[in-house]
């Protein structure tokens, strides 16, 4: 028994809108949305998925990006944050995502 | 140790040579941004490139879509831009230079206009004798006042043609340049 491809296909189709979620809730920048990531082993991904996710997305026009100065000493980070776009395209999403939810609790019959 | 950070950094910037040099800055940048990050954490240099893997496979992470896209070869795609490069071309060696050149052209003659009807104006009230004011005038017409108002007519219609070349120039190489990032050739 491998549920291990399974679950890096769920990883793959959720990533995207788990990332969203975050920077909806307030801007981050990569190298946080990777350590909150990691907290969770199902969606915990790399530095080679992540940024290229948010290129992506950035190209879509679903987030925007803007460089800010850190704290002393430390390099300036790459912030994200939602645009318009990107909070219709959330809320698509999340509504696709009930359904399948309540999809899957009727078809365990609960 | 800042050594192999930058030969690090080097590799990566090298790997992503398809994308725009801005956008391999960037790229770059942030990267290297999260590699300062984890070191102000009390990360050893070691861990962290352990962690953010080969350089040349983050790199090809970046360029995933676009060999993908890239490799997808389709006849709509390509009879698009052969479309586009056709259109583009042929409406442009004309286009363009017509337009290039009536702007001020126009514009000139706009302005030089009621010049020359002034001049043609004040030389016959006051008698100058400018030389060649007698060229000036518009053909069947004698009275200067009336050529003065004409010219000014001529000059402000002329101006106007000059400004819509002008505006048309822009709007024509904005649409060519907006559907080139359409069809993201």
């Amino acid at each position: 028994m491998n549920v291990d491809d399974w679950k890096s296909q769920i990883k793959r189709g959720t990533l995207e809108f788990c990332i969203l979620l975050m920077i909806k809730q307030r801007s981050t920048y990569g190298y946080e949305i990777i350590s909150t990531l990691e907290r969770y082993p199902i969606l915990s991904a790399k530095e080679n998925t992540i940024y290229p996710l948010l290129r992506r997305l950035l190209k879509e026009e679903y987030i925007s990006s803007s460089w800010q100065e850190s704290a002393e000493g430390l390099p300036p980070r790459k912030y994200y944050s939602m645009t318009e776009k990107g909070l219709a395209y959330l809320s698509a999403m999340s509504e696709e995502w009930d359904r399948l939810i309540h999809a899957i609790h009727e078809i365990q019959g609960e | 140790m800042e050594k192999s950070l930058n030969d690090y950094l080097e590799k990566i910037e090298k790997n992503l040579k398809p994308l725009p040099v801005s956008e391999r800055v960037d790229i770059v940048k942030e990267i290297k941004s999260e590699i300062l990050e984890l070191q102000g954490d009390g990360k050893t240099l070691e861990e962290i490139l352990e962690r953010m893997g080969n350089p040349k496979e983050l790199a090809k992470a970046y360029l995933g879509d676009l060999i993908a896209k890239s490799s997808s070869f389709s006849w709509s795609r390509m009879l698009a831009i052969c479309a586009y490069y056709s259109l583009a071309g042929l409406s442009g060696m004309i286009v363009i230079p017509v337009l290039v050149i009536c702007a001020p052209v126009f514009i000139a003659c706009g302005i030089a206009a009621p010049v020359l009807g002034a001049v043609k104006l004040i030389d016959t009230l006051l008698h100058l004798g400018i030389p060649y004011a007698s060229c000036i005038g518009i053909s069947g017409i004698e009275n200067p006042a009336i050529v003065f108002v004409l010219s000014i007519v001529m000059g402000v219609a002329l101006y106007l043609a000059g400004r819509g070349c002008w505006k048309l120039l822009v709007y024509y190489i904005k649409g060519v340049s907006q559907a080139k990032r359409f069809l993201s050739i």
